[in-house]
């Protein structure tokens, strides 16, 4: 069972402008998404908003999939900026990652 | 024998007249329409068939109307659609040639045949339909509407926000309003509100200007701590006996109005405006009245013990008593406070006793589920959550829903708005409820875990640690069994009071004069709870209007030569007080004899069926005219 850590949006706060809890959960990124991968950038932004740190860390290879083209940020009916989370997240995973 | 004889001679004069019409093809592509109109011109009390693409148009009445005019006929017949649609509008052409308008029959050859049936089988249908009402035409006889005087006086039962309403709409239009509550206090649940979504008005003032202009209105007489205890009469001229005593009041919740030096017209909170009226002593008293107007209300949904762990965890408590801990206690600070304990999380699961399904939810106390949606929680809910989460920006919030339904304007801003201010949501199928259970083993000191089945994070698992549980408990009709017994009230399989049609009558019940405003008909928010009762008050208003009501005719009509006085009739009725047995003179001897009170009747024919004697009718609808209609459905030659 995952828990809830709300807490999670201040240990983002370095690395990007958390407009995560913004999202709505409607899927029109991950289906304009080119990568068409599974749930590609939906489930990371929803690891967010509850605070899944151990599912972003196990599923971190995916966020390298991104191309950075912009399209989930232009169609974003939330404006939730998914394109710029996807890059934060980055930022976050090389700041946390560990080798074991 | 003389009798009869007369009767038939001046049928034989009649000339019914038929008019069928094609309904652009609705009728015509099943129905051979002139076929249907060859065969009924060879009746013999047929003087005129006519057909027409569309009857309802305005040269299809007119056909109808020059045909009464010049004499050709003088019964009328129309084969069309179903007459809950247009049998209005065929009397109303008869009555504008100057005619009766109860000559008329309606065969409903659209609904009942050829959206039903195909082919030569719908053509034989339709002629025998039409042969029926022909048969029947022969006999009517022109009847008047039943006139009744109407007292220009409206009674509202109930002193919430759709009472008050409508009772402010009917005196402004100079009409004299008894408004009866049962309670000390104006306001009703909307006085136990704080800030209303989404406008962000206070509950306080809504309801203290509305109850001032109530109160300060010479045509508007309060009666509060008052029941209806007896109910007669009928549209225009009903009786209510209502009892007026000391109320039950728990001390703990609310204080004795006037214990505090409170002054008349003063809003307390969360109880109401209370008006001075408080009496000591029960009194009784009786109130004569033309309309009625039910404004009786809602109630909130109780939790069962157990429910979501609602009265096992101390920490576990409803949105109503949060909205009301909220009002009492607007300290500011970093975490919002809840019974002296600061609330770092909190988790908020909505639809709690309402959209219940059978089979998933266990029904209540009373063996019911309230299947409905309560429509005015999620909204509440999202409003509560955005002011916690401004006043108190370090306590979180999480929402569980099964959908969120911000239906009304202004009302999905609250979800965007929501969303803005971090709140977190979980989404549960409807089959697998959240779960809330004591935090053991889990890391933190939050006394309790809620559990879900997140659909939003892909059916994982999700457990939410928090300080508060908040159960959104919906809306359900007060309880008004006494109400719905005496006046014989439509009750819904939800519980709350049954209109006459949700779309085209939408306050109106079928007994005429008793009219729904608000929440005693659904779940509603103020503003569609104040619409409802502006809508009663002008249903009212127009009906006592003229001063005196008109009822259609079709009541029971007792033939005093075949009377014999068994009482049958009166041990069938269905209607309280619209039989009675009365003692009269025939041939100078006393005997009983049964009476109509034909405002009362409701054209049932109960008493036909059960008279031995054959001495009661109802008009419109006689035993004879059955009998015609019945020879024309056995007729072979007829369809030959």
């Amino acid at each position: 069972m995952a828990l809830l850590n709300p807490n999670f949006a201040e240990e983002m706060e370095p690395f990007t402008e958390d407009t995560a809890l913004a999202c709505f959960n409607c899927g029109t990124c991950t289906a304009i998404c080119p990568l068409v991968y599974e749930h590609f950038p939906r489930k990371m932004i929803r690891y967010i908003q509850i605070g899944a740190k151990d599912r972003i860390l196990e599923n971190a290879q995916e966020l390298w999939r991104c191309l950075h083209c912009g399209l989930c940020t232009l169609t974003c009916p939330r404006e939730a900026n998914p394109g710029e989370i996807i890059l934060g997240l980055k930022r976050f995973v090389v700041a946390n990652w560990r080798r074991s | 024998m003389a009798d009869e004889n007369k009767d038939k001679a001046i049928t034989s004069k009649r000339k019914v007249g038929v008019y069928i019409c094609y309904c652009g093809g609705n009728i015509s592509d099943h129905v051979d329409v002139e076929k249907v109109r060859e065969r009924i011109e060879k009746l013999p009390e047929v003087a005129a068939v006519r057909t027409n693409m569309f009857m309802c148009s305005d040269p299809g009445q007119e056909m109808i109307m020059e045909d009464l005019k010049s004499g050709a006929i003088d019964r009328v017949v129309v084969a069309s659609c179903a007459p809950s649609l247009h049998e209005t509008t065929f009397r109303g052409a008869i009555s504008r040639a100057g005619r009766n308008p109860y000559i008329y029959e309606h065969a409903n050859i659209r609904e009942q045949v050829s959206w039903v049936h195909h082919g030569d089988k719908a053509t034989d249908k339709a002629t025998r339909l039409v042969s029926m009402a022909t048969a029947k035409a022969e006999q009517l006889n022109p009847l008047e509407p039943i006139r009744v005087e109407a007292g220009k006086h409206v009674t509202v039962i109930g002193g919430g926000i759709a009472g008050l309403r409508a009772a402010k709409d009917l005196a402004d239009r100079g009409i004299k309003v008894v408004l009866l509550e049962k309670s000390p206090f104006l306001g009703g649940q909307l006085a136990s509100l704080d800030q209303i979504a989404p406008t962000g008005d206070k509950a306080a003032d809504l309801v203290s200007d509305l109850a001032g202009q109530v109160l300060n209105d010479d045509s508007i007489t309060v009666h509060t701590c008052s029941e209806v205890e007896s109910f007669e009469g009928y549209v225009g001229n009903f009786r209510l006996g209502v009892k007026k005593q000391p109320p039950e009041m728990d001390p703990e919740k609310i204080k004795p109005p006037g214990a505090a030096g409170e002054a008349a017209g003063e809003f307390i909170p969360f109880a109401g405006v209370y008006n001075g009226d408080m009496p000591s002593v029960p009194a009784e008293f009786t109130v004569e009245t033309g309309v009625i107007i039910l404004a009786t209300g809602f109630k909130s949904y109780m939790p069962s013990k157990g429910e979501y762990g609602f009265g096992e965890y101390e920490q576990v408590t409803t949105l109503p008593e949060l909205i009301r801990s909220m009002a009492e206690n607007k300290a500011a600070g970093n975490l919002m406070e809840f019974n002296g304990r600061k609330i770092r999380s909190m988790a908020m699961i909505h639809c709690v006793g309402s959209r219940q399904i059978p089979g998933i939810h266990p029904e209540n106390e009373g063996g019911y589920l309230n299947e409905y949606c309560s429509r005015t929680c999620c909204s509440a809910t999202l409003n509560v959550s955005n002011i916690i989460r401004t006043s108190h920006p370090g306590t979180r919030i999480f929402e569980f829903y099964r959908d969120i339904r911000t239906y009304g304007r202004g009302q999905e801003e609250l979800y965007e708005e929501a969303a803005r201010n971090q709140v977190v949501f979980l989404r549960f199928e409807d089959d697998a409820s959240p779960e809330v259970v004591r935090n053991i083993s889990h890391s933190g000191d939050f006394p309790l875990m809620v559990k879900v089945k997140d659909t939003l994070t892909f059916g994982e698992d999700v457990g939410a640690p928090v300080d508060l549980v908040v159960l959104v408990t919906g809306v359900e009709p007060n309880t008004i069994s006494d109400l719905v017994e005496m006046m014989k009230l439509p009750v819904g399989t939800d519980r709350f009071l049954l209109e006459v049609h949700p779309k085209l009558r939408p306050v109106e019940l079928p007994i005429s004069g008793i009219l729904l405003a608000g929440t005693c008909q659904a779940p509603m928010d103020v503003g569609e709870a104040c619409n409802a009762a502006g809508a009663a008050a002008v249903k009212a208003a127009a009906l006592l209007g003229r001063g005196y009501v008109e009822l259609d005719p079709f009541v029971a009509l007792v033939d005093l030569e075949k009377c014999g006085g068994t009482g049958e009739c009166v041990n069938a009725c269905l209607s309280d007080g619209a039989l009675n047995m009365v003692d009269m003179e025939v041939d100078g001897q006393t005997v009983r004899r049964a009476q109509v009170t034909p405002a009362l009747c409701l054209g049932c024919g109960v008493c036909v069926g059960v008279c031995p004697e054959n001495a009661i009718e109802v008009a419109g609808w006689t035993l004879k005219q059955y009998e015609a209609m019945v020879d024309r459905i056995v007729a072979e030659e007829v369809t030959a």
